[in-house]
């Protein structure tokens, strides 16, 4: 191909990494020799990069060094900014930027006036123009660390990111030195990060990526089958994550200033950003801890401030948000037209996502068969804040073999879209009621197809002729009532307290069940020996058409029989 | 994926069905929904190989 044509570069050796890339923090990841990801330090031991650039004299300083500039040089310092890539000023929410230097129209994109050469003067600098000199800042220190020059990378983005966004992305990336072989979605990157695992069994679930960051939180329904990920809903908020957290810290601390010292931190811009990166500090804190204290010299007049908070406080004063999160999740798992009981994982992702009540009330919502996967639920959780790095890792290992043409081949929607199985495809068993047939689910619904499900079943005690019925299921939710066990009089003393004493006598019980849908076809296998077990595979081709096998296991010869495929494919939501 | 094992029993052959070749079709799958998958991971990448090639999965273990 290419490689020899006039003009074209001598192919190089692909150095990959993967990036997180948030508006708060930025993560740098590489996979080793044996195929684990890895979190890349940086030269001041950082893990996670604040995305924060600040101009001191013509100096450039980066992450947590930029982010300390917040307080005495916030007009040369730029952080907040990855969202605003790839638009327009007038589509912009420029609330973020506050506390640091302003975006500003530019052309037919968005800009920060700062100083950034050793002459006094304002220059106009592009968001492409900071995403680069970001992307180089972490690339190098990337490359200090493997030793080797760091020259593509996969990066992930937030689901709603636009054509233009990605297309601005690609080119920062590459202006940078640094070639994007692909970006891949949040929450995806944060399911691959748990898959690659060398434990992780691929298994047919739903799973829902939480990712609570600085600015924005993002919901994602993933269908998992077969180790392939289909995003089924999202949702995005940008008025409940980690700052409005920080907010209510800064307010609870500064009314505490104020009863002491008449006078509001928050009104002075250089009180305001030290108490914000404190209580930030503080927040991280409570995290860990049932106590935490802050301290600042000089917060404002020349006064010091002392205090600490315990986590019940801090718990109470949050409820609110930590609820809106909640009730986020549950939104968008109804608008993937599902259930809570159909959630098989809860993965939680992004900086706030280390809250350990956040995680405790996701635990009180699903059912107790639901797995949270967060630091403060199950102790091999993967760092909520690693996630995004570490899958973006994984896919650049997996590709960056790749030429370029084949990875655009692959991600062209020619091969991602694909039809989804409307109803799980499954197989009658018997019950304890032995009048009563179960279905059994053997594809669930929601695969892209081709697929293939096999299942090993059991045959009567003592053998003979059975019966192979494949069906489509469809799940249902079965809800019975019981009368609730009184305590003795008195309230429960649940913390639910807006339930009303009375009403609350019975208890919904809520279980999943099976409707069976369509018989698709009926198969003999005959002369089962005593014991014998009957291996059912039921593969369902690109066009929707069936095949269904059904042998004795270790036996020869077996049933094998075709199902036509149906008329009409339907356009999925999202 | 691995092969599932399901310990309920298969129920009994009731009396008298006979078929062809002991299979009878009955009817078909419902309609689908057209998603997208994220291009992502291996297994993803296998799909996407196969679909390009057009090949079938036992080709592709071959
Ligand atoms: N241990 C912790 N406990 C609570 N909150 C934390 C902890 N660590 C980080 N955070 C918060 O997480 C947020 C940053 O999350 P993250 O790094 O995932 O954001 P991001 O994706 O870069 O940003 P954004 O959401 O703004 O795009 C900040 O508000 C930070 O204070
Ligand atoms: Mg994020």
């Amino acid at each position: 191909m290419g490689a020899q044509e006039e003009g074209e570069e001598v192919p190089h050796e692909i150095n990959a990494i993967g990036i997180s890339f948030g508006n708060s923090n930025s993560s740098i990841a590489y996979t080793s020799s044996e195929g684990k990801a890895e979190v890349i330090a940086n030269e001041e031991g950082d893990r996670y990069i604040p995305s924060i650039l600040s101009y001191i004299e013509g100096e450039e300083y980066h992450g947590t060094q930029a982010k300390s500039q917040l307080v005495r040089n916030s007009q040369n310092t730029v952080a907040y900014f990855r969202d605003y890539l790839g638009k327009d000023f007038d589509s912009i929410d420029p609330t973020p930027c506050h506390a640091s230097a302003h975006p500003k129209k530019h052309e037919s994109t968005v800009a920060f006036s700062i100083q950034d050469t050793e002459s006094d003067s304002q220059n106009d600098v592009t968001v492409s123009e900071i995403t680069t000199r970001h992307i180089r800042r972490l690339a190098s220190s990337a490359s200090d660390y493997l030793g080797k020059k760091v020259n593509a990378a996969v990066i992930s983005v937030p689901t709603n990111f636009t054509e233009a966004q990605k297309e601005a992305m690609t080119k920062a990336s590459q202006a940078a030195g640094v070639q994007l072989l692909q970006m891949i979605s949040e929450p995806t990157a944060a399911v691959l990060a748990y898959d690659a695992r060398s434990d992780a069994e691929i298994k047919d679930k739903i799973i829902v990526v939480a990712d609570f960051g600085g600015t924005r939180s993002d919901i994602g329904v993933i269908a998992s089958r077969g180790g392939m990920y289909s995003i089924l809903s999202t949702s995005h908020d940008y008025e409940t994550a980690g700052a409005q957290l920080d907010q209510l810290l800064i307010d609870h601390f500064a009314k505490e200033f104020i009863k002491k010292n008449k006078t509001d931190p928050r009104q002075k811009p250089k009180s305001l950003a030290k108490l914000k990166l404190e209580a930030e500090a503080t927040k991280k804190a409570l995290s860990l801890g049932g106590n935490a204290s802050l301290s600042i010299e000089s917060l404002a007049d020349g006064v010091d401030f002392a205090s600490t908070i315990n986590r019940t406080r801090y718990e109470m004063l949050a409820a609110k948000i930590f609820g809106s999160l909640t009730r986020m999740i549950e939104d968008t798992v109804r608008k993937a037209d599902l259930d809570i009981l159909d959630v098989d994982e809860v993965i939680l992702s992004g900086g706030t996502s280390h809250t350990p009540r956040i995680s405790q009330n996701l635990q009180r919502l699903f059912s107790p068969k639901t797995r949270i996967l967060s630091p403060s639920t199950l102790p091999t959780a993967i760092d909520p804040s690693s996630l995004a790095a570490r899958g973006a890792a994984i896919q650049a290992s997996l590709i960056s073999e790749f030429d370029k043409e084949d990875i655009e081949q692959s991600t062209h929607p020619m091969v991602t879209v694909t039809p989804h199985l409307r109803n799980a495809i499954g197989v009658m068993v018997v019950s304890d009621d032995t009048k009563k047939g179960l279905f059994t689910a053997l594809v669930e619904k929601e695969t892209a197809v081709p697929c293939r499900r096999a299942g090993i079943f059991a045959a009567p005690r003592e053998g003979g002729d059975v019966m192979v019925k494949v069906c489509e299921g469809a799940r249902d939710i079965k809800v019975t009532k019981k009368e609730k066990a009184k305590t003795n009089g008195k309230a429960a003393s649940d913390d639910s307290d807006l339930d009303s004493d009375d009403e609350e006598d019975e208890e919904e019980i809520r279980e999943k069940i099976w409707k069976v849908g369509t018989v698709l076809a009926e198969a003999a296998i005959k002369g089962v020996k005593k014991g014998g077990k009957v291996e059912v595979t039921v593969h369902v081709g690109a066009d929707l058409g069936v095949v269904v096998t059904a042998r004795e296991v270790g036996a020869k010869g077996g049933v094998r029989g075709n199902l036509d495929k149906p008329r009409l494919v339907e356009n999925g939501s999202a | 994926m691995a092969a599932v094992q399901i310990s309920l029993p298969l129920p009994v052959l009731p009396q008298g069905w006979t078929e062809e070749k002991d299979f009878k079709p009955i009817g078909q799958l419902s309609s689908a929904t057209q998603r997208n998958i994220e291009p992502v991971g291996p297994h993803f990448l296998a799909h996407a190989r196969r679909k390009r090639h057009k090949r079938t999965f036992s080709e592709d273990e071959r």
